[in-house]
């Protein structure tokens, strides 16, 4: 139990390598996916009604998709992965082989959030890749977009895993992502500026939180800030909500939520 | 030390109590067998152990860590095998052994070693690139067995291990178990199949009705029972030889045994027919009497487990039956 690779301990390690093995070994199934629906977005949204769209704050109307999109793919599939592998680990009951292991119910989390997220980031780089074969794609700002994108997709990862604990049958992460996240994200200004809504559906939308995601990664790519929240005050609310919902997968991990009798 | 430590250990399940105090101590290095029908506890019992299931009440330590405050060292000690199957789908099993050391702290290029050895130990080493899915049963089970022992456990624990197998893989999955016995891992085994408890075990503890009812060696347990011998005599007798008549509305008592006649046999019923076979041959003897045949039958532990739980049964539901 004291043995330790690469300076973490080997269990954290194991259990890591082995959520990201798991995706990363299905590709036609992880990346493929994103990279469709991304050249579709691009090439519809983009490339086709974005000429009569015109621009917006500034830049054309397919460099100012590219960052929603990136925040959708990252958000989702950090979601998607830590939700799934939990809940098709308790599903299939394989997950007991790491919950009655001796690694702390600390590692566990952060194994299954962290390697979450890393598949969130790559969903973000490639969906990134994708933007860039249409438009020629700057950034701005690269702490904000690193920071952002990290946060979002720890925290996502972190609510994926609360999702994967709560779910009683499939059905249940079918809800959450297309009933919670999907127009959560769609109307957190990923295809249209905030400031073309009438003023009572912009302030009603400052109460959805992707706005400010989308918001802070649209910064750190274009600079450009469509609220008035500062890309500052966005950070700090969104790392604090992710080191809140980190901490409360450690509480149900510890409580045994949806893991033991 | 105990390698297990049970105090007035408690399970509910809703109006359930599956377990009703469970106080239960196995000795490091000692080979224990949990016995008892269908939905007597064993199951819950050892899922608290590993932590699959949270106690309601009482004490449960594992080489004297708490399976609660010191989860990680109670869990580091244990190799679970259990009753159903529940291996990861996504990988080939030789990598799910390798996943499962890692957990304990076992660096990856040792636990690819104590991977293959354990293939090899349970026979399935040319599997190793194969996904559990698709084994066959057999493999499966040899598979389950494996991967309790992938970590080097100092507790191995077998629910079921030999559930659904043929009789060949039976006493193949002895072998490895009795060698790792002998070796030094304390074994908790449940099973259904009665003979497998009475080959192998030090001691056996009878659990129904989330209670324990009995803990002790197998050959103690079978020396409760009663042994019958038929003695088969030169012409057939009505009634039993006089010499024997001291016994016989005796009753069988501890050193005793009690003597009738069946269609013309004798028939004595005794708790050590060795003991008491020598002393009716003699006494037959003396009395002019000539033994034709005699036929020996011990009683078997399955007749007295399904005594000792029909009895328990018995007290529990009398309360209920009476109200």
């Amino acid at each position: 139990m004291s043995t330790r690779s690469y300076g973490l301990p080997t269990g954290f390690v194991t259990l890591m390598r082995r959520e990201v093995l798991r995706y990363i070994r299905r590709p036609r199934n992880t990346f493929m996916p994103p990279l469709i629906t991304n050249v579709l977005y691009f090439s519809v949204f983009g490339v086709i009604l974005g000429n009569r769209v015109g621009e917006i704050q500034g830049v054309s109307y397919i460099l100012f998709l590219l960052p929603g999109l990136v925040v959708l793919g990252a958000i989702s599939n950090s979601f998607e992965n830590s939700s799934f592998s939990i809940f098709h680990g308790r599903w299939n009951e394989y997950i007991q082989a790491t919950t009655t292991s001796p690694l702390s119910y600390t590692h566990m989390v952060l194994a299954y959030v962290l390697s979450s997220a890393l598949r969130g980031v790559l969903i973000g780089i490639l969906i990134t890749g994708v933007g860039a074969i249409f438009t020629s794609v700057t950034v701005r700002n690269p702490f904000y977009l690193v920071a952002f994108i990290l946060v979002i997709t720890v925290l996502f990862s972190a609510l994926g895993v609360v999702g994967g604990l709560w779910a009683r049958d499939f059905d249940y992460l079918t809800v959450m992502n297309q009933f919670l996240l999907r127009p959560l994200v769609f109307f957190g200004g990923i295809f249209y500026s905030l400031e073309v809504l009438p003023t009572l559906w912009f302030y009603v939308s400052l109460l959805n939180p992707m706005v400010y995601m989308v918001n802070g990664v649209r910064y750190g790519f274009l600079g450009a800030d469509a609220v008035d929240v500062g890309p500052n005050a966005a950070l700090v609310v969104l790392t604090t909500a992710a080191v809140a919902v980190v901490a409360l997968d450690i509480v149900l991990f510890r409580r045994g939520y949806g893991l033991t009798e | 030390m105990s390698a297990i430590e049970t105090e007035d250990l408690r399970k509910r399940y809703g109006d359930l109590q599956a377990l009703k105090g469970v106080s239960l101590e196995v000795d490091e290095g000692e080979f224990f067998g949990l016995l008892g029908p269908n939905g007597a506890g064993k199951t819950t019992f050892i899922n608290i152990l590993v932590g699959l299931v949270k106690k309601s009440g009482g004490e449960a330590r594992v080489f004297g860590y708490d399976v609660e405050d010191d989860y990680r060292e109670a869990r580091d000690a244990i190799g679970l095998a259990p009753q159903e199957f529940n291996v990861d789908r996504f990988f080939p099993i030789r990598e799910v052994l390798v996943h499962k050391a890692g957990y304990h702290g076992v660096p990856k290029d040792v636990a690819e070693e104590r991977a293959d050895e354990a293939l090899r130990t349970v026979g399935i080493y040319d599997k190793r690139d194969t996904r559990f899915h698709w084994l066959s049963g057999g493999m499966k089970r040899r598979f389950m067995l494996a991967r309790a022992m992938v970590t080097d456990p100092d507790l191995l624990i077998l629910d079921e291990p030999t559930a659904g197998v043929d009789v060949q893989l039976r006493h193949d999955l002895w072998e490895i178990i009795t060698r790792m016995n002998e070796e030094g891992t304390t074994v908790l085994l449940t099973t259904h199949y009665i003979e497998e408890a009475e080959r192998l075990c030090d001691r056996v503890g009878i659990l129904d009705e989330g209670e324990v009812v009995e803990v002790s060696s197998p050959d103690e347990l079978m020396s409760r029972g009663t042994d019958t011998v038929r003695v088969t005599l030169a012409g057939e007798i009505d009634a039993v030889p006089s010499a024997l008549n001291g016994k016989v509305n005796g009753g069988a008592d501890a050193d005793g045994y009690e003597a009738r006649v069946e269609d013309g046999e004798l028939v004595v019923e005794t708790r050590n027919a060795g003991a008491t076979l020598a002393e009716v041959m003699r006494a037959l003897d003396d009395a002019g009497h000539d033994v034709v045949d005699v036929e020996m039958s011990r009683t078997s532990l399955e007749e007295i487990f399904v005594e000792v739980t029909r009895d328990h049964g018995d007290v529990t539901r009398a309360p209920e039956g009476d109200a």
